[in-house]
């Protein structure tokens, strides 16, 4: 029954119109549709067969793209209840959780898929690194990629700031004051990013319209800018085929072993160029539906995750009274443990040589060895800095999220804080 | 005007490059200074950083918390001192010490001496002492915005 109402509506003159190919029947069908739908036709016809691989790249990037989908649509449900103004927008937020209907399951998507979209660009990005995947051609494409990195971040902050309770007040009066340590232009910014001295009505709509429309909509091309440059760059990095690469031609002869269409020409490794036919598989159906299947279970996951575990909502924000300790956003906790050393080590120096040298990488470590294959052995000294200044984050920041207690004295997380101490004074 | 020497600049490209190419940098530029200033408010909603208080002989001996502005207003005898709550790390606030002296931060564990110099933790400068006065109805005014060199009192 449905597949005849489907059978006559594709067969009318609109059906027609909106669905060029339709279902594909045939391997011309198959390429056909890859190539004439707008959503589709970001990937190529055919895809090299490691790309279906999880090992290649564990769907990391597209799991990253997933949860920023789902944030924005949660994202723009919640904006129909929330009022960024100082005296709403915590009782908005009571709202989508007690009264509004699935706006506490909403409310949990949002936040939930908000960490782990941090989490998974950086998953993402310690597996481009340890794949390679940054050589020459992908040089630009990893640069995008930092960009893209910083967005991340900068969104989670900015939305940090929107239920107006203690955490979210006391992590942006910490965050911005770690900003306001760069030297010269610190004072500066922290002006201009709260419009005013401290956190308050005009913070909270700058923060408001950098989270909902400005970052969004930059990461939104960035996203697109680098799915492109992934496909102009040759699909997936993978390592060089000697046989093919080398394959000499003597003048104005054309190469045998495979003909393609003009949409394939891209510079550098093309999907097609230089591959053997059985090396290459159709994008439909093989990668399609590998991707919506992981769509789905990402959707599966932060469902379960938002119904079965709340978003933390605290009391409402008092600008005298930190709760003790005050902690910035987790991701930022290694840079805090660092700033209750020094602010100017941990807020600046350090995170300022991350970035260049994250921005630079490509372009110092330019040898094509390696390319394509995880903890390839020619890298050593490159797998070697990585992994320290990974590792070192890592305990950084767990040291800062979980070994913190009050007035930021060393404490076991399993120890319970005795009840005087958590007290304000 | 010889069309083939190629020393000579056409009248097309000349004004091309002056109006055209001058123009579009001019409104580009003015705009990005413009949109810039923009963006940098020129008014502010911000709570009053004056805060009028009571008469003098109205505060107990010791130390009072005066919660509008994050101040630590201290009366020893007649003489009247305001140090700021404001953590100089990063903007928390600090709590009096348990047993009436020196301050201390709850956020990364700064440590200050009663004079709001910095004992231990990571912050890099000493609380402010602030701006007392008497208004001309005898009550005390705190100047939050107005840091006075330490050791300044007022006495009344
Ligand atoms: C908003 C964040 C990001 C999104 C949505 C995203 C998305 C993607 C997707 C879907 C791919 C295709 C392959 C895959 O699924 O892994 C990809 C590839 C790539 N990404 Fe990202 N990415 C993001 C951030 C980053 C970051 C932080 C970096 C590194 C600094 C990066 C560098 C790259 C590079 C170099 C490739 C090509 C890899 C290859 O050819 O094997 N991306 N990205
Ligand atoms: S804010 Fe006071 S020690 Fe960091």
């Amino acid at each position: 029954m449905l597949q005849r109402v489907w059978n006559a509506f594709r067969a009318s003159r609109v059906g027609r119109s909106i669905f060029r190919v339709g279902l594909p029947a045939s391997n011309l069908e198959r390429a056909q549709v890859a190539i004439s739908s707008f959503l589709l036709h970001l990937q190529p016809a055919k895809v090299h067969k490691r790309t279906l691989k999880p090992s290649t790249t564990f769907g990391l990037g597209l799991i990253s793209l997933y949860l920023f989908l789902i944030l924005g649509v949660t994202g723009v449900m919640l904006m129909f209840y929330y009022v960024p103004a100082t005296d709403a927008a915590y009782q908005n937020m009571k709202d989508l959780e007690f009264v509004v209907t699935a706006g506490r399951v909403l409310r949990n998507m949002h936040r939930w898929s908000a960490h782990l979209m941090v989490v998974f660009v950086l998953l993402h990005l310690c597996r481009v690194f340890y794949t390679g995947a940054y050589k020459p051609p992908r040089e630009f494409n990893w640069v995008v990629g930092v960009v893209l990195l910083l967005l991340t971040l900068g969104l989670s902050f900015t939305g940090y700031l929107l239920p107006w309770d203690q955490l979210a007040y006391w992590a942006i009066t910490v965050g911005t004051n770690i900003a306001g340590y760069a030297p010269l232009v610190g004072q500066k910014l922290k002006f201009l990013l709260l419009g005013g001295h401290m956190v308050g009505e005009s913070a909270l709509i700058r923060f408001y319209t950098l989270h909902v429309i400005v970052l969004p909509g930059v990461v939104l091309m960035l996203v697109a800018l680098h799915l492109w440059r992934v496909r102009k760059d040759g699909g997936l990095a993978r390592p060089d085929e000697p046989a093919f690469v080398q394959q000499e031609l003597a003048p104005g002869q054309l190469p045998t072993s495979k003909t393609y269409g003009l949409m394939e020409l891209a510079r550098g490794s093309t999907p097609a160029v230089g591959l053997a036919p059985e090396d290459v598989v159709f994008t439909w159906p093989n990668l399609i539906f590998r991707e919506l299947l992981l769509f789905l279970a990402v959707v599966a996951v932060v469902l379960v995750l938002a119904i079965f575990w709340n978003a933390p909502l605290e009391e409402l924000a008092n600008r005298v009274h930190p709760p003790n300790p005050a902690k910035a956003p987790w991701y930022f906790l290694g840079l805090q443990e660092l700033v209750a050393y020094s602010a100017l080590w941990g807020g600046v120096v350090v995170p300022g040589l991350l970035v260049t040298a994250l921005v630079l990488l490509p372009y110092l470590d330019r040898r094509r060895r390696g390319l394509g294959v995880w903890f390839a052995r020619e890298r050593k000294v490159a797998l070697t800095l990585f992994t320290v200044c990974l590792i070192a984050a890592v305990v950084f920041t767990t040291i800062g999220s979980l070994f913190r207690g009050p007035n930021w004295s060393f404490q076991v997380p399993w120890k319970p804080i005795p009840a005087e101490e958590q007290a304000f004074h | 005007m010889n069309d083939s020497d190629p020393t000579q600049v056409k009248r097309r490209d000349f004004m091309q490059l002056a109006f055209g190419w001058c123009s579009a940098l001019f409104a580009l530029g003015a705009s990005a200074v413009a949109g810039a200033r923009y963006i940098v408010p020129n008014v502010l909603y911000e709570p009053d950083q004056r805060f009028k208080g009571q008469k003098p002989e109205d505060y107990p001996e010791g130390t009072t918390f005066l919660s509008d502005i994050r101040v630590f207003l201290i009366r020893k005898g007649n003489s009247f001192r305001a140090v700021s709550a404001i953590c100089t790390h990063l903007g928390c606030t600090v709590n009096r010490g348990a047993d009436g002296h020196g301050f201390h931060c709850p956020c990364h564990g700064s440590q200050f001496s009663d004079n709001g110099e910095v004992t231990s933790g990571p912050a890099p400068r000493p609380l402010s002492w602030l701006l007392v006065s008497l208004s001309r109805d005898g009550r005390l005014i705190i100047d939050a915005s107005q840091p006075v060199e330490a050791k300044k009192y007022l006495v009344i």
